[in-house]
């Protein structure tokens, strides 16, 4: 679990960084949606170096990708050899034995695998580039119109902020549990069915305890403080639209154009 | 049951941009029957180096010798199983890792897990209730419902009932009542003399000077010094360089003797000190 890195921050400074949260999540939704538009190998080879460009410009280290896209790499394997077996378009390519292997099941399972590599990439991107107090921000302004038909806007990107700033402290406290309970001869690797059992029960009861005493203490912390969620606020932090997030909206609303014309042209 | 660290680096989360380097060629020899302290700045890797002595962590490189059992980096965990019984942890806050219907069964954990059968544990449990200071009626409690103090000593009687050859402590008394601190504390000395190495992470002191007899110091990392309590608390000018406070006695004796008093610097306790004092005044 230590070196789980799918959707961590990346506490460095670089161009993506900086650029508005609003922008990169707005960007990511359309890009993630893009991606599924299929515009033949010359559409992915453009995604594919738009993300590379991104990746090398949020300053992601290769060996963060690699391990990012690796725990997808049995999902990929597992839908490849679906696909192999049961998917009989295209050309017939080659027969082993009672199985057939269609020229249109290879491409399938390469644009599956491209796809797959791509949303990891470009999440990663925006996980690694922006704090999980400024997604939250981010998101907040772009659900306010929401607030028209009365949709708890406020609430609910607190409830979210809430949530991510206790993912990292969860985890942290059942690795300590985890530990705790090794001390005390609990094997969470090896042993019988019933040895399993016990010890996924001796991690989640005081996991569940220590996760309702925190949520409890924030809720005392929080009243004692006043807070009211339909309150009118100011923000200390703002958020700022620069001319380097015009020139990458342009960017990608040219890029996603393109792909979407690309493949209903093709 | 000797404890041994030859050149031991751990990095945490290798090979990721987390990637952090907790600590820094430890070469560490931990006499047996010893009780042994454990000080150093927050960060500088206490529980990190503690966590090696019964295999949680395994180092990165170097090897750590537990009795027989040498721990290295490609060491399964599996195989180390047997030394989690022989070097008990108790954890910072021991209390949270609590999570049975009662006590009794809570204590019988550790236990049952090595392979102790069912009855013989509960007496087990029953015997290291008493010696943390809970009479039988807490036997079938819940461990929820009993307050902070006596949780954490429901914890520590549950490593205790493995009986362990070697007691880890990470800051056992933190958060404890002065007089509950002492207790525990006095219950420690006495595994010692019965012949455990204890080992104890501590911020406090004056529990250092009263009840160990060996410190180790830890700074960014590295083991800075590795000596007898009387020879650390002569080295004033270095404690304060890591803004550690001598221990009240310590202090009053240095305060006196700046006065013109010759007291002996290894003094422990207040009962010694008066009578030295007294001595002095009567010349
Ligand atoms: N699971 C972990 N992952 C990454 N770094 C850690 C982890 N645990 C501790 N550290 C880091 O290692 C250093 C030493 O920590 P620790 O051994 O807990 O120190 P101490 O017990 O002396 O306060 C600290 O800087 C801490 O941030
Ligand atoms: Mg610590």
């Amino acid at each position: 679990m230590n070196s789980m890195v799918f959707g961590r921050y990346l506490p460095v400074d670089s161009f993506v960084h900086r650029l508005d949260p609003r922008l990169k999540i707005g960007a990511l939704l359309a890009l993630l949606i893009t991606v599924f538009f299929d515009a033949g190998f010359l559409g992915y080879a453009l995604i594919g170096l738009f993300v590379v460009v991104a990746l090398i410009l949020t300053k992601i280290p290769a060996k963060m990708v690699v391990q990012a896209v690796k725990p997808m790499l049995i999902m990929l394997l597992f839908l490849s050899v679906f696909n192999l077996i049961f998917l009989h378009t295209g050309k017939l390519v080659a027969k082993v034995g009672p199985l057939s292997i269609y020229s249109g099941a290879i491409f399938q399972t390469i644009y599956i695998s491209i796809r797959l590599v791509l949303i990891v990439s470009l999440t990663t991107i925006l996980t690694a580039s922006t704090k999980p107090l400024d997604m939250t921000l981010g998101l907040e302004h772009l659900l306010s119109p929401l607030k028209v038909i009365k949709f708890p806007v406020h609430e609910v990107a607190m409830m979210i902020s809430i949530a991510l700033r206790f993912i990292p402290t969860l985890v942290e406290e059942a690795q300590r549990i985890m530990k705790a309970q090794a001390s005390r001869g609990v094997d969470f690797n090896e042993g019988t069915f019933k040895e399993k059992v016990f010890a996924i029960v001796s991690l989640i009861i005081p996991l569940f305890i220590s996760a309702f005493q925190k949520a409890d203490d924030l809720a005392n912390a929080m009243e004692s403080r006043n807070y009211n969620p339909e309150a009118r606020r100011t923000r200390y932090h703002q958020l700022h639209w620069r001319l380097a997030d015009s020139f990458v909206l342009g960017l990608i609303v040219l890029l996603c154009g393109t792909i979407i014309v690309m493949s209903i042209v093709l | 049951m000797s404890i041994t660290f030859k050149n031991v680096d751990f990095i945490y989360s290798p090979d990721t941009p987390f990637s952090y380097h907790a600590l820094k060629g430890v070469d560490l020899d931990i006499p047996e029957g010893s009780f042994t302290a454990l000080i150093g700045h927050t960060g500088s890797g206490k529980s990190t180096l503690i966590q090696h002595i019964n295999a949680l962590l395994l180092p990165s490189s170097g090897e750590v010798r537990v009795d027989d059992f040498i721990i290295t980096a490609t060491d399964k965990p599996s195989v180390l199983k047997p030394l989690r019984q022989k070097a008990g942890l108790v954890f910072q806050f021991p209390e949270y890792q609590l999570f049975e219907e009662t006590i009794a069964r809570d204590i019988m954990f550790g236990p049952v897990n090595f392979g102790m059968p069912e009855d013989e544990a509960r007496a087990v449990a029953a015997k290291t209730l008493e010696m943390v200071g809970l009479n039988d009626t807490y036997m079938e409690r819940s461990p929820f419902e009993i307050s902070g103090g006596q949780k954490r000593r429901v914890a520590i009687a549950g490593i205790l009932a493995m009986d362990p050859d070697i007691l880890v402590l990470d800051e056992p008394t933190a958060g404890l009542d002065p007089q509950g601190a002492k207790e525990m504390l006095r219950l420690f000395k006495s595994l010692q003399k019965s012949g455990k190495t204890i080992i104890m992470v501590s911020h406090d002191m004056n529990q250092v000077l009263e009840y160990c007899d060996h410190v180790v110091v830890m700074n960014k990392g590295r083991i800075e010094r590795n000596c007898s309590i009387d020879e650390l608390f002569k080295e004033k000018d270095y404690l304060s360089s890591l803004s550690i406070d001598l221990p009240v006695i310590t202090a009053f004796i240095n305060d006196l003797n700046s006065q013109g008093f010759h007291l002996d610097h290894d003094i422990k306790d207040i009962e010694t000190l008066v009578k030295a004092i007294g001595g002095e005044l009567h010349e």
